[in-house]
């Protein structure tokens, strides 16, 4: 095949792959702000998952908040100092999650900073609460199955008259999901063995096939079980023989269930000393992404405060297991409680999330131990042991950054660097397309492929378009003429030296190139530098022009050629 | 055709005593400005000087110095810039630098933001956006900053070198930081804001300005294969400008239509970077013709280079 065959399917290729990439981000942005609402009704994890697939974009165009926290060090002595930073992060990680932010950032820089960032929440009070305040660790019992089973299936109902009543008939989309659902359940039919060790056990899991709640038993349609259709019995007690109210729910139906649990009429329902409580972390069972709902009793049982020396370990089996002792008050009252509650699980929750429910193996003095399930890996020991000692020994932070980006703010920013680019880009287009005539059209055709690519890139990369980063692609734009110009002006400099205009066409392309490689490399360089150094929106603006440039490389000089190539013979050129 | 610029035969290295008097000035005063942003003196942004900002509008009219006197109390350096672009009218940005200590900054902002609302009785000031900066914040960022521009400028002359030969490389590397300086001079001279944005332009336009630098030095490295003699150099050179005239002008034109546009219908935010890139590209097309070669042809008038 020849070349030119070659490189027309490479940019098929590359078109096909770009459209793929775009689709979500094109989706959304042409969605309008009522169809989002009416998909966010109907099922708030499509919307987030849209949000995530799309081109982010930074807290300066849609809104959010920005903080940077320093965890202080000095009020800690030695020891503790160690990982705070992790457990601050930690702590700021349960908290955020279940927000509803499409994409938080919490992480580290430093020795003693974290950075958060919510694009889209723009709720600085609700913002300042969750990260600044000091953990709570608390420990609490679980209600018995039968209760809870028998609150869900009056809220479930409570739910069915509420969807009912708001949409008029069954919709489609709760069938689907129904059946859905169904289909996970069958999957999950062989479940995980449990290790029965020491003190506390760990994890629960799913056993056989026959636990699953509320089957048969209730008699009622799918349709008529909104919440309990979508929950599986998860929590398990092998040695006792006995179910607890720990279910899994698929990641992307916990929205549209707490959404239902917090309906007044559903609250009403709900026992003054109980509650609702979601895992602080979805796990993986049977490859699926779920979150545990478990109905814990509101009354604390136990404090973190008294936990010491807790450390992560292995038992002599090989799994995981947190060690921890108990200070002097609270060993004679842990020794009580889990005496009085053998073989019951003991939730252990952090600001109203639990983070396991272990069972009580046997009454704990001075030394406990808390054995992960046998598929927990030695990140969610870790998580664990991270967790348990942020509840006993919180890290103080201080925010020394904030920046707080109303959406009506980023809404009138998105609106100028969209208008202004679309009139710089109009503006170019139109200044190539009269001074270099058909050859300019074609470097336009080039152009619109290299912004086209680009936002692709970015969809794909999962990158977050700033407004530096509007800049960037604004840049490109003249980086990627100056391309055309090089070439045309070589072009004409060769027709003037008498070249027949094929001739001139190849020379201009090759001799050009030397040129426009050169400032491409430079500029990359510059590139590279902002990324390397730069942070947050100067980061954003490295990345746009980084690709920006790497992909006018291809379509200015590629793409432009092969437009003209498509003629073989030329008599005369309009340039 | 059409043709704004033709064939030309401007003897621009002729002129380049002048074009050094200019440029030795534009320097000066560049790294003066540079002086005074290291150690702090110049006018820097919050994000570097630390401090907070707080941007918002009101239901009814109110004039800056309204709202200048209401804050002047507390905060007597306090900028206010009316946001007039803004969707809604009576929006304004103000900000106050420095707080002492890291933790005096969200108490500033409380209490700035508590003066606001307070100061205008039924008039209702509705937040937009709320920023604080910490001052180490600020100096951790203009650290990166500096070693950003260091990084890339290294980075830059090690690939001239390699591409062409070591004095261009240097001649390149000269030529682009007399831009930066010069942009970074005016800048101070106007007394505006350095800010990361303006950092980011900075880089940006040594970024342009090498380009065009380098499409100058390619078309040069190819004359010279044709004019061997030696004494013909500046004439090849001078002709290599001439001949990529077209180009330049072509290119930088473009350029200025896209950051011309950013600078009126880009907002607040991009304004005053979109104004360093105006300058720079007026610099930086300057530069080319009038710096990066003539120095070149100096250190081939001192140090003839043989032709292989």
């Amino acid at each position: 095949m020849s070349k030119q065959n070659w490189r027309i399917i490479l940019t098929s290729i590359l078109v096909v792959l770009a459209c793929f990439a775009f689709w979500h981000t094109f989706k959304l942005w042409t969605m309008s702000d009522t169809d989002k609402e009416a998909l966010n009704e109907r099922d708030p994890g499509a919307l987030l998952t849209l949000q995530q697939k799309a081109i982010r974009l930074g807290l300066d165009l849609q809104g959010g908040i920005h903080v940077v926290l320093r965890v202080k060090m000095e009020e800690l002595d030695k020891a503790s100092r160690e990982d705070a930073v992790e457990r601050a992060i930690q702590i700021i990680r349960n908290r955020v999650d279940g927000l509803g932010v499409a994409e938080p950032v919490i992480q580290k820089q430093g020795n003693d900073r974290i950075i958060v960032d919510l694009p889209g929440y723009t709720d600085a009070e609700r913002a300042e609460e969750l990260i600044g305040q000091t953990a709570l660790l608390e420990f609490k019992l679980l209600e018995v199955y039968d209760n809870a089973t028998l609150i869900l299936t009056k809220i479930d109902s409570v739910v069915h008259e509420y969807e009912k009543a708001r949409t008029g008939t069954t919709d489609e989309d709760t069938v689907v999901a129904v059946e859905e659902t169904e289909e996970a359940a069958d999957s999950v039919a062989e479940g995980e063995e449990i290790d029965i060790l020491t003190e506390l056990m760990g994890d629960s899991a799913i056993d056989t096939a026959d636990m699953f709640a509320f089957d048969e038993e209730v008699g009622l349609d799918e349709n008529e079980r909104p919440i309990t259709s979508r929950l599986q019995m998860a929590l398990y007690n092998n040695r006792k023989a006995t179910n607890w109210p720990g279910f899994a729910a698929a990641k992307k139906d916990r929205e549209l269930i707490d959404k239902w649990l917090n309906l007044p009429e559903v609250q009403s329902l709900i026992p003054i000393d109980v509650q609702f409580c979601w895992s602080t972390r979805p796990e993986i069972r049977n490859n699926r992404e779920v979150y545990m709902l478990y109905l814990v009793k509101r009354k604390v049982q136990f404090l973190g405060k008294y936990l010491e020396n807790i450390a992560l370990g292995q038992d002599s089996y090989g799994g995981y297991v947190v060690n921890f002792a108990l200070s002097g008050d609270g060993a004679a009252h842990f020794a009580q409680l889990t005496g009085a509650n053998l073989d019951k699980p003991l939730a252990i929750v952090i600001d109203n999330k639990v983070e396991s429910a272990p069972f009580i193996n046997s009454k704990i003095r001075r030394r406990g131990q808390i054995t992960m399930g046998g598929s927990a890996s030695v990140k969610d020991a870790r998580n664990m042991e991270i967790v348990l000692k942020a509840g006993a020994l919180p890290a103080p932070v201080e925010i020394i950054e904030k920046n707080v980006v109303g959406a009506t703010l980023g809404i009138d920013s998105i609106k100028k660097g969209f208008f202004s680019s679309l009139v710089g880009l109009s503006l170019v287009l139109l200044f190539i397309g009269v001074y270099y005539r058909l050859s300019g059209v074609i470097a336009d055709v080039g152009l619109l492929f290299n912004i086209f690519f680009l936002l692709a890139v970015m969809a794909a990369l999962g990158a977050t378009l700033t407004m530096p980063g509007i800049a960037g692609i604004i840049l490109t734009i003249g980086i990627s003429v100056d391309s055309n110009i090089l070439i045309f002006e070589r072009i004409r400099e060769e027709l003037r030296t008498g070249k027949t205009v094929r001739a001139s066409i190849d020379a201009g392309y090759t001799r050009a190139f030397v040129a426009i490689f050169d400032s491409h490399v430079t500029t990359l360089i510059t590139a590279g530098a902002l990324f390397l150094l730069g942070s947050g929106p100067i980061k954003g603006f490295a990345v746009t022009l980084f690709w920006g440039v790497t992909i006018s490389l291809y379509t200015a000089y590629i793409i432009t050629k092969q437009i003209f190539d498509i003629r073989k013979g030329y008599r005369t050129l309009s340039i | 055709m059409f043709r704004i610029i033709g064939q030309t035969n401007i003897n621009f290295i002729g002129a380049r005593k002048y074009a050094f008097v200019l440029s030795g000035a534009l320097v000066i005063i560049g790294i003066i400005g540079f002086i005074m942003i290291v150690t702090g003196k110049a006018n820097l942004g919050i994000d570097f000087a630390g401090g907070v900002m707080v941007t918002g509008h009101f239901d009814r009219t109110v004039t800056i110095e309204d709202l200048r006197s209401a804050v002047a109390a507390e905060f007597p350096n306090a900028e206010i810039t009316n946001l007039k672009d803004f969707e809604k009218p009576n929006a304004f940005i103000i900000k106050t630098k420095r707080p002492e200590t890291e933790a005096e900054g969200e108490q500033r902002l409380a209490t700035l933001i508590k003066i606001i609302e307070s100061s205008f009785a039924g008039n209702t000031f509705t937040l937009v956006s709320e920023h604080i900066i910490g001052p180490a914040v600020g100096e951790t960022l203009r650290g990166d900053a500096q070693k950003a521009i260091l990084l890339s400028l290294f980075g830059i002359v090690v690939y001239i070198w390699i591409r062409f030969d070591f004095r261009s490389g240097i001649a390149a590397t000269i030529a682009t930081f007399h831009d930066v300086l010069a942009v970074l001079g005016i800048f101070y001279l106007l007394g505006l804001e350095f800010d990361l944005l303006i950092i980011t332009a900075l880089l940006t336009l040594a970024g342009y300005s090498l380009t065009d630098t380098v499409v100058v030095f390619d078309r040069i490295r190819e004359n010279l294969k044709k004019f061997r003699t030696k004494g013909e150099f500046a004439n090849a050179v001078n002709s290599s400008i001439n001949e990529v005239l077209s180009r330049t002008f072509n290119t930088s034109l473009t350029v200025l239509l896209v950051v011309g546009t950013l600078f009126f219908f880009g907002g607040e935010v991009l304004r005053y970077f979109s104004l360093a890139l105006i300058f720079g590209v007026l610099v930086g097309t300057y530069s080319s013709i009038f710096v990066a070669s003539p120095i070149v042809v100096e250190w081939e008038a001192r140090r003839p280079k043989r032709f292989k």
